[in-house]
């Protein structure tokens, strides 16, 4: 019937542009919304404002020197980025990582996950409309941790700490004692957004049944990480193919059953009390001693010819880094996977259909960091 | 309506609980010892000159290409009466700040501890109106460490060097 | 003809003027202060200071916020529309502005005593909802146009729960005029006999002055300011004086009708002091309310609003308007009104909570809405 109206009045449908300086577009991402009234009959998103051509930089560096470049790939979560990288030049060079180092490696990703969280929690709701009350909370608990990165590589965000082999310098003697002070302030940050927001009445309307995908569709975008999970998939790749010590840590994968918005943000709380247990966990077993490095390390490391790909669970998804190398000190190519842009796929299948303010609130569910989309 | 009483709770809470923000041109938090500015050059107090020997170590490894270096034979050199044991030392130095990204490799390069990255607020608070006045030649890449404003963390690296 | 201002006998226009004069230094110094409390208290909710440099606790911040906006350039897109563009600020302010001739503050202190002051007060304030869709249609931005479309339809639903909880007060009282309401409470509150018209009127307030969580029209993250967002400087800065005038003047308005206004608890006999004191803590009360609600919850989409308003909220007071008239006819005791308002207040609870948690059928709503939009 709406239809038919529709053609009696001659109406026209409405484009807006979303972005690149829209509030909620979580940087410079910019999309245009073909809209027939308030319902999304298009969307065209269009990336690049950020593109710095990070890969190819990284192919006329060292190792060493494409380390910084990594952290800036995916500024929210610059450890697991490091990591990627860092594993997948071990792992062409043949480095055995000392047990120490790859305990701390997975306490600071499991830490940068949850202030990669927080952060997704505090702008998300302010997407729903909340004014800025979850944004202080999220920023609150991601400074304790910020600082506490700062404590041990001197860094806040771009913390270029991880070094082929180890770590660049060993972490300060309180280490374990800031964790866990840094650990109780997150759970109670825990409590504040799960008071806020999960049975929010308003909330559980605005996000439940909205931006649906089915697992099939999830699967067929190459979707990653909790937006993944939320279909109700059970991909993790610290499950899958443990790296690190993640074999010898007992978790759960955190999986959702509706695939929509609200799925999206519960998965990600709920993964945050996951990290709290994991990290809990590795402090546990984590030796108080040892080396951080490997014992012979070269001045300049150099790589046999040959190409790996790893990938690792980051916040948004699988981070995978592909590496190429023909010998020599730097890569020949490098190419990274970027979960956040298989995820934004997605996106006009996930918010066609649906209100103006809900295609906002999808694409703050996928939680896009913008620098990794663009690299 | 009960999540809403719950949401309105939670505010309630923090409506109690202290401010968590800094009134920050005021009050600075402190720095850990391992903060990273951006690098300045360290000044050797016993003989009175930089470390910096100007081998060009740093401008080599550095990723974003921001240093430019220049030496010369130290007049201070003990071949020519003076008290020096460097042959060489620093002439020029430049430091482009807006282009450093604070990845610590030049620190790590240096095989004579004269380079560190800055650990005090000075460090951070350097905007200026104009970029070029980011480029930072000898006497001011100096200066603080000729004063003794700032305490040096010099890292430990694992064999790398 | 004259009459009595402050014990002087003054010529009925020019006692008019004055009191006018008096009302637009008053809101423009509570406005200030609003803006500022505002901040303030924000801040608290979410552990931040707020402003704090411009004088004692920042308390200058508005009157620094106003010489800057004021010093601005007032600039006009090329494409806008001049006169709707240029006119639709006064359209929003004025209103607003009259609706404060009605507004009892104290014993005798409304600028003119209207036997028809409540239908005044309800046919007025929803005039600047022109001023509204001007602005947006005549800015010629496609954000401001669906602002203001949104403002518009948004403040036709709500502006009917609004008048109809206000008429079930004054079908109890038997009057609209606001000084003859206020000192009908003197011993007993309206609130206590309509909970239910109090809790619905708190509710049209809010989506009628476009607070959160009905702050659809403006809602930054989708809209961007919706009809403001062309708007800079002194233009700009009447958006935001009408806004909070318009909560002032609907929190004294509620205040007055539900709250006892100056009458309640103690008499209206009472000092001009003790008066200012009431109105002004009753008032802030509702208003630290509307604050309150703004730090913690998120904003409805459009047609939940719409829905909320024509499924929930007008059914409920039109039976809260059945039952009073019940009352009234077959004089029963007034304590059926407030049981039945409480019980209302009770359906309005659950029928809320059990809206906002209906089972999601979501590949069944997504295929319907795709089909709709195709």
């Amino acid at each position: 019937m709406v239809t038919e109206r529709a053609r009696e009045f001659d109406t026209q449908d409405l484009l807006i542009n979303v972005g690149p300086q829209h509030p909620s577009t979580h940087g410079v991402f910019r999309m245009v919304l073909e809209i027939d009234g308030e319902l999304v009959k298009d969307v065209i998103p269009y990336i690049g404002y950020l593109h710095r051509g990070a890969e190819k930089l990284c192919e006329t560096m060292d190792y060493r020197q494409g380390i910084g470049f990594m952290d800036r790939t995916e500024y929210l979560a610059a450890f697991n980025a490091e990591l990627s990288y860092v594993m997948a030049v071990e792992a062409l060079a043949g480095l055995e990582v000392p047990e120490r180092a790859q305990w701390i490696r997975m306490i600071l990703c499991e830490l940068n996950r949850i202030s990669s969280h927080f952060m997704f929690m505090g702008a998300f709701g302010v997407d729903t409309g909340v004014m800025g009350t979850p944004f202080i909370y999220g920023w609150r608990e991601r400074e304790g941790i910020i600082d506490l990165f700062e404590e041990i590589s001197g860094d806040r965000m771009m913390y270029a700490y991880f070094r082929p082999g180890g770590l660049a310098w060993d972490v300060t003697t309180n280490f374990k004692a800031r964790v866990r002070e840094v650990l109780k302030s997150i759970t109670q940050g825990i409590k504040d957004f799960d008071g806020l927001f999960t049975e929010n009445e308003i909330f559980v309307a605005r996000t439940k049944g909205v931006g649906y995908i089915s697992a099939e569709d999830a699967i067929d975008y190459g979707m990653s990480g909790p937006s993944l999970r939320a279909s109700g998939v059970p991909m993790d790749v610290r499950q899958d193919e443990p790296y690190l010590k993640y074999a010898e840590i007992d978790f759960k994968v955190i999986t959702g059953e509706h695939g929509d918005v609200f799925d999206r943000y519960y998965c990600r709380l709920q993964e945050l009390r996951e990290s709290v247990k994991i990290i809990e966990q590795c402090l546990a077993k984590m030796p108080d001693t040892g080396p951080i490095m490997p014992e012979k390390m070269p001045r300049m490391l150099r790589t046999p010819p040959g190409e790996v790909y790893i990938r690792t669970e980051a916040p948004r998804g699988e981070y995978g880094v592909y590496l190429v190398s023909n010998g020599g000190n730097r890569p020949y190519r490098l190419k990274v996977r970027s979960a956040c842009l298989s995820n934004l796929q997605a996106l006009k299948q996930m918010s066609v259909g649906q209100y103006v303010a809900d295609a906002i609130l999808v694409l703050g569910s996928i939680d896009i960091v913008l620098s990794e989309v663009d690299r | 309506m009960k999540g809403i009483a719950k949401s309105l709770l939670t505010t309630l809470s923090t409506f109690s609980r202290k401010p968590v923000t800094r009134d920050y041109p005021n009050v600075h938090k402190a720095l850990p010892e391992r903060d990273r500015a951006f690098p300045l050059l360290l000044w050797d107090q016993d003989i009175d000159e930089p470390f910096c020997t100007g081998c060009h170590a740093c401008e080599r490894a550095c990723p974003v290409e921001c240093m430019t270096v220049l030496m010369k034979d130290n007049p201070n050199h003990k071949s020519v009466g003076g008290t020096s044991s460097r042959r060489k030392i620093i002439d020029k130095f430049w430091i482009d700040y807006a282009r450093c990204m604070r990845c610590n490799i030049c620190v790590e390069v240096c095989n004579f501890d004269a380079i560190a990255m800055n650990n005090t607020w000075t460090g951070h608070e350097t905007s200026v109106h104009d970029r070029k006045d980011l480029v930072m030649d000898l006497q001011m890449l100096l200066s603080q460490s000729h004063a003794g404003a700032i305490k040096e963390w010099v890292p430990v690296m694992a064999r790398l060097t | 003809m004259n009459t009595d201002l402050f014990g002087l006998q003054v010529n009925v226009w020019a006692d008019a003027a004055l009191r006018l004069q008096l009302i637009v230094v008053f809101m423009t110094v509570v406005v200030m202060g609003l803006i500022w409390a505002e901040r303030r208290i924000l801040g608290r909710f979410q552990q931040r200071i707020g402003p704090q440099k411009t004088g004692p606790f920042g308390l200058l911040q508005s009157l620094a916020d106003a010489v800057k906006l004021v010093g601005k350039e007032d600039l006009r897109p090329k494409n806008a529309d001049p006169w709707t563009f240029e006119l639709a600020p006064f359209l929003v302010f004025i209103p607003i502005f009259m609706g404060f001739v009605i507004v009892p503050f104290l014993v005798g202190w409304n600028i003119k005593v209207l036997e028809l002051g409540l239908l005044y007060f309800v046919a007025i304030s929803s005039v600047n909802i022109v001023g509204w869709v001007m602005a947006g249609w005549g800015s010629d931005n496609r954000y401001a146009m669906i602002g203001g479309l949104r403002a518009a339809a948004q403040s036709i639903s709500y502006e009917l729960p609004l008048v109809l909880s206000l008429l079930s007060v004054a079908m109890v009282a038997g009057t609209l005029n606001l000084d003859e309401i206020v000192r009908q409470q003197g011993s007993v509150p309206y609130i206590v006999w309509q909970p239910m018209a109090f809790a619905i009127f708190f509710i049209a307030a809010l989506a009628e002055l476009n607070r959160a969580p009905f702050d659809i029209p403006v809602g930054e993250s989708e809209v961007v300011g919706g009809p403001f967002v062309e708007y800079s400087g002194i233009r700009w800065s009447m958006f935001m004086l009408a806004e909070y005038a318009g909560l002032l003047i609907m929190a004294v308005v509620g205040a007055s009708v539900f709250l006892g206004g100056y009458a309640w608890p103690l008499g209206e006999e009472l000092g001009l002091g003790w008066q200012v004191v009431l109105v002004g803590a009753k008032a802030s009360l509702i208003i630290f309310a509307v604050f309150w609600i703004r730090a913690s919850l998120p904003r409805l989409r459009i047609d939940q609003l719409m829905g909320y308003s024509w499924k929930i909220l007008l059914p409920l007071v039109l039976v809260q308007i059945l039952v009073n008239g019940l009352v009234l006819v077959y004089g029963w005791s007034e304590a059926i009104l407030g049981v039945v308002g409480l019980a209302g207040v009770v359906a309005l609870v659950s029928i809320t909570g059990r809206a906002a948690n209906r089972p999601r059928q979501i590949p069944a709503r997504a295929a319907a809405l795709k089909g709709e939009a195709a």
